[in-house]
């Protein structure tokens, strides 16, 4: 425990010392909120930034959903390819449309995705399930006693929020994506601290001293960990506070959810740097993984990749998207959950992977 | 005994860094440790500090085994680094801490201790100044002050005086000396041989991975067997003298520089009577032998030079 505390400590401390970390931790990300912030928001106003989804419905003619998804409200959000069952969930796979909604006979919705990659396909998403949650409360409403909370499965006041609450922003989506960009890249801290405290002359000499390596490991991976949330946190205050960023109701779950964004980028550095061996290599490739995972999720720029988005969304920039997204604007549930888990179980894995070549490294 | 290495064989693939290397340090000694680049001094030294494991052989740190962490061994002994092992935006306060903090060091004893070894190195004005604005001398003596925060019993210093001026070099040689007199064992690399020849007690010479000389300075100097080197200088030109000095017995080369010779005669010729009564018809301005050192003797042994820019440190 002593040599944990003295190298997180000193781990800490030199982070927050040196000028360029500085820079990197607190600068940089306010600089990127200010400039992209406030130049996407000026010309990209809220109610216009959505494209729409191209979605296929197979429903009754008449029916309450065809005239759900004809409402003013509702229309901008789709481009709507009305067919049967079969061809919506062919239109789905091929690619054609982002997803299929198919009424059932007893009135349930089966909702198939091709990808929730695209930040419109959440939104229309989040509407299709807000519709059918409606559908669940007013069913129960016409029982006697049904439970119209349970039916909804959220609290009343939810149920209409796609249409009553706000719509994103530009700058919205841009703090969100930018924020867990950022945190990615903190792991480059990891790499920087752990090469100057484990494997470098300074590292060396901490070895020679009568503490075990998993303490000089844990103190400098905890305060890179620790150092890189705080930033975050920097960047996620000042965007509320200074840009009006709405970061939903449910915030334990976003820090949740860019807390494993910060772990899973330090397992991923430190793996890199225990595959290279030198801070440079393992700095360029965590670098290019970064980019390219940003790239694909949406993170500089929306943008689609045809099927291809049934893979990207699990890259990392997209899975903490899904639930950060998800959990301010309404969205998938098991899905939101199954991307947190996979940020933390994937954070695990490379912890697990480095030590394994660690051992090797340090034999 | 403070440390032993019995045989310690460490390979890197193809390439055997120690070959059945033996060493011993005794308690209050100050031990050179001499050897060419490549010759295995680091490898011994990171063996000896539990850095990397031998592929076979025994090491001994003060009776204990070194297997696994041993980290009860490790509390006695302070390692310099012949590379800065600093971190360099903190203060050097801050460095002393952290290491002092790693050995146990901790509260008062160690702000007291802290306080004593930034006086002890003449860092006292700078204790809260971050090593990156400090001098190549500074930094060096910081370097150190890390290593003996903790009061070792056994200090290993890789070459610590590389790179720096001679003011800051004879500082940290007084240390090292008043280290060893204060009763604290002392494992010195250095290729300044001058530097070894002024600390050192005892030296060992490494070449090839294992210890081909171990002595006093000057049981090595008269174990070699040396040519005898003369030089004498004449006060007016001097044209026949190289080739009547040639004649003498013994004489292997003869190096006219202006009025200056130098004659090299083989190991035992004795033969300075006969090469001044070659000059006599001179007036001879002086006369010098050469004395054998440390460097003629590590010479002799290993047939290579020390040379400055050493090898990659611990």
């Amino acid at each position: 425990m002593r040599g944990f505390l003295a190298t997180f400590a000193v781990g800490f401390k030199s982070l927050w010392k040196s000028p360029v970390s500085v820079f990197i931790l607190i600068a940089f990300p306010i600089l990127l909120i200010l400039i992209l912030g406030t130049a996407l928001s000026t010309y990209i106003s809220a109610d216009i930034e959505l494209e729409p989804a191209p979605m296929a419905v197979a429903a009754e003619e008449g029916g309450p959903l065809r005239a759900f998804l004809a409402s003013p409200d509702i229309s901008p959000f789709f481009e709507l390819t009305y067919t049967d069952a079969a061809e919506a969930e062919a239109l789905t796979k091929s690619g054609d449309v982002i997803c299929a909604v198919v009424e059932g006979g007893d009135g349930s919705l089966d909702v198939l995705s091709q990808s929730q990659i695209s930040f419109t396909a959440q939104i229309a998403l989040s509407i299709l399930d807000s519709y059918q949650r409606i559908g669940a409360a007013a069913a129960a409403a016409a029982t006697e006693g049904g439970d119209i909370a349970a039916a909804l499965g959220m609290d009343l006041s939810v149920t209409d929020m796609p249409l009553g609450k706000r719509a994103p922003s530009a700058t919205d989506y841009y703090a969100v994506t930018m924020l867990v960009m950022i945190l990615l890249y903190t792991g480059l801290n990891g790499v920087e601290l752990f090469s100057k405290g484990m494997l470098s002359d300074t590292g060396r000499r901490a070895r020679t001293a009568p503490i075990s390596k998993a303490a000089l490991v844990g103190g400098l991976l905890a305060a890179s960990t620790v150092t890189s949330f705080l930033q975050g946190m920097v960047t996620f205050v000042f965007s509320g506070v200074v840009y009006g960023v709405y970061w939903g109701e449910r915030i334990p779950l976003v820090l949740a959810t860019l807390f494993a964004v910060v772990l899973l980028s330090q397992a991923l550095c430190l793996f890199l740097l225990m595959l290279f061996r030198h801070p440079g290599a393992a700095g360029g490739a965590a670098q290019a993984f970064f980019w390219v995972s940003t790239f694909v999720s949406g993170g500089y720029t929306k943008v689609s990749f045809g099927p291809a988005d049934a893979v990207f969304q699990y890259a990392p920039n997209a899975m903490a998207h899904t639930v950060i997204f998800g959990s301010i604007f309404g969205g998938n549930e098991g899905k939101m959950m199954f991307c947190l888990a996979a940020l933390f179980g994937l954070g695990l894995l490379f912890y697990v992977l480095s030590f394994i070549l660690g051992r090797r490294r340090f034999s | 005994m403070v440390a032993s290495m019995e045989n310690i064989v460490k390979r890197y693939q193809a390439h055997t860094a120690l070959d059945h290397m033996n060493l011993t340090i005794h308690q209050g000694e100050t031990l050179g440790l001499l050897g060419p680049n490549g010759a295995g001094k680091t490898t011994a030294i990171r063996v000896l500090t539990g850095l990397t494991t031998a592929d076979a052989g025994e090491t001994r740190l003060f009776g204990t085994e070194m297997k696994g962490a041993a980290l009860a061994v490790k509390r006695r002994i302070g390692v310099v680094p012949q590379d800065l092992a600093l971190y360099e935006t903190l203060s050097a306060r801050d460095n002393l801490n952290y290491f002092g903090r790693l050995y146990g060091v901790r509260g008062h004893d160690l702000k007291n201790r802290v306080d004593e070894v930034l006086e002890l190195l003449g860092l006292t004005d700078v204790a809260k100044k971050a090593p990156k604005k400090f001098s190549g001398g500074m930094k060096r003596r910081l370097n150190i002050g890390c290593a003996i925060i903790h009061r070792p019993e056994l200090l290993i210093l890789d070459e610590p005086t590389v790179g720096i001026d001679p003011q800051s070099r004879n500082h940290i040689l007084s240390f090292v000396e008043g280290m060893a007199k204060a009763g604290t064992t002392v494992l010195y690399t250095s290729h300044y041989m001058e530097e070894v020849e002024r600390v050192c007690s005892r030296v060992l010479i490494m070449d090839a991975g294992h210890v081909i000389a171990n002595g006093s300075v000057e049981e090595l100097t008269k174990a070699a067997i040396f040519e005898e080197t003369v030089t004498l200088e004449v006060r007016e030109a001097a044209p026949d003298l190289p080739d009547s000095v040639k004649k003498v017995q013994g004489v292997q080369r003869c190096e006219p520089d202006g009025r200056s010779l130098t004659v090299t005669s083989a190991a035992g010729s004795q033969n300075l009577a006969r090469i001044i009564e070659c000059a006599a018809p001179y007036v001879i301005l002086s006369v010098a032998a050469k004395r054998p050192t440390l460097e003629d003797a590590f010479l002799a042994l290993t047939g290579k030079k020390l040379r400055d820019n050493g090898g990659e440190g611990i």
